[in-house]
């Protein structure tokens, strides 16, 4: 019983199953809202990869005699702003920054989040309680605050708004992952392994990830609107992007006062903002959908 | 059922012989916190297994019996070393496991089957992964390994290439016990434990279940401790018998002698709780009132005398140690067996009464 | 003996995720006044299905109920859902294997009992009081005023299942159904909670519909048992013509694998194969792929039940 085959052994094909992941996409792909959604999400990533072949003015470009033109007018299809910009170009060339600065934070707040709570919540004991009360202390914060006050601490600007956004991010990222871990943690697969004599990182790699990071990714995936919006309110206030850069949050702030002059103009970036978010939270919703199957 | 010596000392790894128990447990014992008793020591402990002796022989399948809070389940994962014991010691062959016999290498001696079939298996592997994850920690080849899965899967009576590449939600209750079966034999171990490994199946795929464990049983070599809550399955498939009560052993011995004629108060009741299987000869009195107690406060003295019929004030002041039986056959932990302990059931005299009586009279004896 | 509870053809299919469900196929059935009928069959056999039925508990945007239900002359299919409201609980009563998803756990148990009460009967809150002290004693709980108070997690098991009968009887149904109510119970406790059933059933003069995968529960408690398999009955019965002249193939497979009669070191005789997929189920006999007396007949056509002597039923051409 305990002599291994002397030669190489020919195994014999077997049935495959497919597996847990490719089941998830074949159903989201079945799902009309959640496709609608990511068509959306591509279209618009690609208007602001192609921003320059799209856009047909220059976005920085200003004229101070069309102020504030409304949409329709010729030569400005979604009108002007305050600065005599064209609005179009202008929202075009946003969506870059704004994108990036609601894409960026996330994956890294992902990554150190879930190191965190996976740590967290398979070993247990006095090092859970380190680390989950550590970050209890900054959860204690609503986000908005939190990010201003790091925004503040650190100064204004692009490099230092992700960086506070993706500070705020990491201990709900962290607190899903604990609980999710947690809960796998207790289950008997993970007592086999241990008993089979494996060591906790062959544990976390082979049996835990596997289970935990799903979850954990469709809550990231919620989080991106979030990002957005954070970073637009940031520029608002004055923490992150600064003029005249286009950006959709920057210029809901330096249209403000036009809301009495041009309300719908000055509604457009906070429209797109919208829309984005959107976008993103129904893809979430049907990742999360397709991924809890009963089977 | 002890199989010929000759099975037991071809295996490489024996090291004392069939005499030498293969498992040996001397005075485990695992306190746990009671939830919730916090940083301020509201402190109570679930003492789930406080003080559990026994041994296990080699070829033999030992059957352990109890209800809720009885600690078999705790003492199964202390003989896995899933939980560390507050105190106590385990000996597996002669060898002290962690002092003289290395974790690892005990871990592929002992293996264990999980009642709940489904949260056995991680549902993002398929079963040939899962199979092959233990051999290729210990170093197994890949292929190796497949190969050593799918002749596993086979004698368990899955066929490999249906089975292999599916991922265990596809599989029925029944099927994915054979799956954990394969699974724990696959690092070839010399003790299988069982904890409740086919009480949540259906009683017609229980029946195919334990017919495979017997044939394994023989065609390995194994000894099994096989935990079950069932009385009836317990009987058929075990050679001794081990009744546990708020984590201590109330009764240890032989299966058959067990059933027949238990030694242990606490036994007796649990046999007649079993429902009847004749409908004109139903149970009439519940054996026992109330439900199987907390081991947060255990009773002083023998933990089962506040609800035994044969309880007596002396009951309440010691613990009793297991004692044998007047047949020899078993060991229960009652007063009635100990001579002279107080209990008027003990025996007073060291004598038993048929001899007194021939000293006395002798010409009554014919 | 009049029929408390009738059931005519009744067949229920999910209609859920994924292709359609056939659990429950044509069954019938009758419970006598003052008696207890048990369903026995392994998981899969739709004897829960048929016990929710007879309250209406499926969910009606996935589930597709037909035939006749009459329990206590309403005629359950044709309720309104005010008028369903007024059966569940006072004519007909269920208890669950798990009491603590029964009980809710935000409630002291005597608040839950009064408000069954004053949900059904036009009493004053101090008379449904003491009829819920009454009940406690009646299932045998100990320190039954202190218990009134206390909420469902801090009982022990065995009480959790007394309380949550004694809410059952709350109202003095008619029929009581109970839905594997002893399985995850002790062996101890077991027997105690079917003894309770039993002097519970012959006082109040209940009919109780009982659901097992038991032999031995359904030997100690039933007066007739209806054996059932992939959502059909194949024979039914008193407990003493099942239990010692079994006629249709799985009833005798059944008892026959019974760990009980096997000597030890025996092979356990076993019926081969498994439950079939009720999502495919083949025309014909649905047990003729594993049964040894199949013949092509079996698998043309499906067997109808036929009553024989002494009330014996048996859906099997072979019997």
């Amino acid at each position: 019983m305990t002599a291994l085959q002397a030669t190489t052994p020919v195994l014999p094909p077997i049935a495959r199953s497919p597996g847990y992941w490719s089941g998830v996409v074949r159903r989201v792909s079945r799902d009309p809202v959640a496709m609608t959604a990511l068509c959306v999400i591509v279209a618009l990533i690609l208007m602001a990869v192609f921003a320059s072949s799209i856009a047909p003015a220059d976005p920085f470009k200003s004229a101070m005699l069309r102020r504030l033109k409304p949409i329709g007018t010729p030569g400005f299809p979604l009108g002007a702003d305050e600065l005599g910009r064209d609005m179009l170009s202008r929202l075009i060339y946003g969506a870059r920054l704004s994108l990036l600065m609601g894409l960026t934070p996330v994956p890294i707040a992902f990554i150190i989040g879930s190191a965190l709570g996976i740590t967290a919540g398979y070993v247990g004991g006095l090092t859970n309680t380190l680390i989950m009360r550590t970050i209890d202390v900054f959860y204690a914060f609503p986000s908005v605050l939190l990010a201003v006050a790091l925004s503040g601490a650190l100064g204004a600007g692009l490099t230092n708004a992700l960086v506070s956004i993706t500070l705020v991010f990491i201990p709900p990222i962290a607190r899903v992952a604990e609980s999710v871990t947690t809960q796998v943690r207790s289950l008997d697969y993970i007592d086999a392994a241990r008993a089979s004599g494996a060591g906790a990182f062959t544990i976390i790699r082979v049996h835990v990830l596997g289970n935990v990071l799903g979850p954990i990714f469709v809550y990231a995936t919620g989080l991106v609107s979030v990002s957005m919006i954070l970073a637009s309110g940031l520029s608002f206030l004055g923490l992150g992007v600064r003029p005249p850069e286009p950006e959709w949050g920057l210029m809901l702030n330096t249209l403000r006062t036009a809301i009495y002059n041009q309300p719908l103009v000055a509604a457009l970036p906070g429209a797109m903002i919208f829309i984005t978010s959107i976008a993103f939270n129904v893809l979430a919703d049907g990742l999360r959908a397709a991924m809890d199957v009963k089977s | 059922m002890i199989p010929a010596p000759d099975t037991l000392v071809t295996d490489p790894r024996d090291r004392g012989g069939p005499a030498q128990s293969l498992l040996s447990v001397n005075g485990l014992v695992k306190h746990f916190p009671v939830k919730g008793s916090g940083f301020f020591g509201r402190g109570g402990m679930v003492r789930a297994v406080d003080g559990v002796s026994f041994d296990i022989r080699k070829g033999e399948t030992l059957g352990v019996v109890g209800e809720s809070g009885c600690g078999k389940s705790t003492t199964a994962r202390l003989l896995m070393h899933l939980i560390k014991p507050d105190h106590g010691e385990i000996i597996f062959d002669g060898e002290k496991v962690g002092i003289d016999l290395p974790l690892s290498e005990y871990r592929r001696q002992v293996q264990m089957v999980f009642q709940d079939s489904y949260a056995s298996l991680n549902p993002r592997l398929t079963i040939e992964d899962s199979i092959t994850f233990g051999p290729r920690i210990h170093g197994m080849a890949e292929t190796a390994a497949r190969a050593k899965a799918h002749d596993l899967l086979a004698r368990v009576g899955l066929d490999p290439s249906r089975f292999a590449g599916r991922y265990p939600h596809e599989l029925s209750g029944g099927q994915r016990q054979r799956v954990n079966i394969a699974r724990a034999l696959a690092l070839d171990p010399r003790l299988l434990i069982l904890d409740e490994a086919v009480s949540a199946l259906d009683k017609s795929v229980e029946a195919q279940v334990l017919n495979l464990l017997q044939d394994l049983k023989a065609d390995f070599g194994l000894t099994y401790m096989f935990i079950s809550h069932d009385l009836n399955v317990v009987r058929f498939m075990v050679d001794r018998v081990m009744v546990m009560y708020l984590g201590t052993v109330a009764e240890l011995g032989e299966g058959e002698a067990v059933f027949a004629a238990p030694s242990h108060p606490y036994t007796a009741a649990l046999l007649a709780s079993m429902p009847k299987m004749d409908p004109s000869e139903r149970t009439i009195e519940a054996p026992l009132t109330g439900d199987p107690p907390n081991p947060i406060n255990p009773p002083a003295g023998c933990r089962f005398h506040p609800r035994c019929k044969l309880a007596e004030p002396v009951c309440a002041t010691i613990q009793p140690p297991l004692t044998a039986s007047a047949e020899g056959t078993s060991q229960a932990a009652c007063l009635a067996l100990v001579p002279q302990s107080g209990h008027t059931h003990a025996a007073k005299l060291l004598l038993p009464v048929q001899d007194i009586e021939s000293m006395l009279m002798p010409e009554a004896s014919a | 003996m009049s029929n408390l509870v009738s059931i005519e053809g009744l067949t229920v299919t999910f209609t859920g995720r994924g292709k359609p469900v056939r659990a429950v196929d044509h069954v019938s059935l009758e419970v006598e006044k003052g008696s207890v009928l048990v369903l026995l069959g392994e998981s899969g056999s739709g004897k829960s299905v048929t016990l929710r039925s007879l309250l209406r508990l499926h969910p009606e945007k996935t589930s597709k109920v037909e035939g006749r239900i009459i329990v206590d002359g309403h005629d359950i299919m044709a309720l309104s859902k005010t008028e369903i409201g007024d059966v569940r609980g006072r004519t007909v009563s269920m208890i669950f294997q798990e009491p603590m998803l029964a009980l809710d756990p935000v409630y002291t148990l005597g608040q839950q009992i009064t408000e069954a009460i004053l949900r059904h009967e036009d009493v004053t809150p101090e008379q449904a009081h003491s009829r819920a002290l009454e009940l406690f004693e009646k299932v045998q709980i100990p320190s039954p005023e202190r218990r009134l108070n206390a909420y469902p997690h801090e009982m022990s098991g065995g009480m959790r299942q007394r309380a949550m009968i004694a809410l059952a009887l709350a109202c003095r149904p008619k029929v009581l159904l109970a839905d594997e109510p002893t399985t995850a119970l002790d062996a101890t406790v077991q027997i105690q909670i079917l003894l309770l059933l039993r002097a519970l059933q012959r006082e109040l003069g209940l009919s109780i519909v009982f659901v097992t995968h038991d032999i031995g529960v359904a030997v100690e408690i039933a007066d007739k048992i209806a054996v059932m398999y992939a959502g059909r009955i194949v024979e039914s019965g008193s407990v003493a013509d099942i239990l010692h002249t079994p006629r249709h193939p799985y009833t005798r497979g059944l008892l026959a694998s019974r760990v009980e009669r096997a000597k030890k070191g025996d092979r356990l005789q076993t019926i081969p194969g498994s439950p079939p997929d009720l999502t495919a189920l083949p025309a014909g006999c649905a047990f003729a792929p594993r049964c040894d007396k199949a013949t092509a007949a079996c698998r043309e056509q499906v067997p109808s039940l036929v009553t024989g002597a002494f009330d014996h039923a048996v859906a099997c051409i072979h019997a």
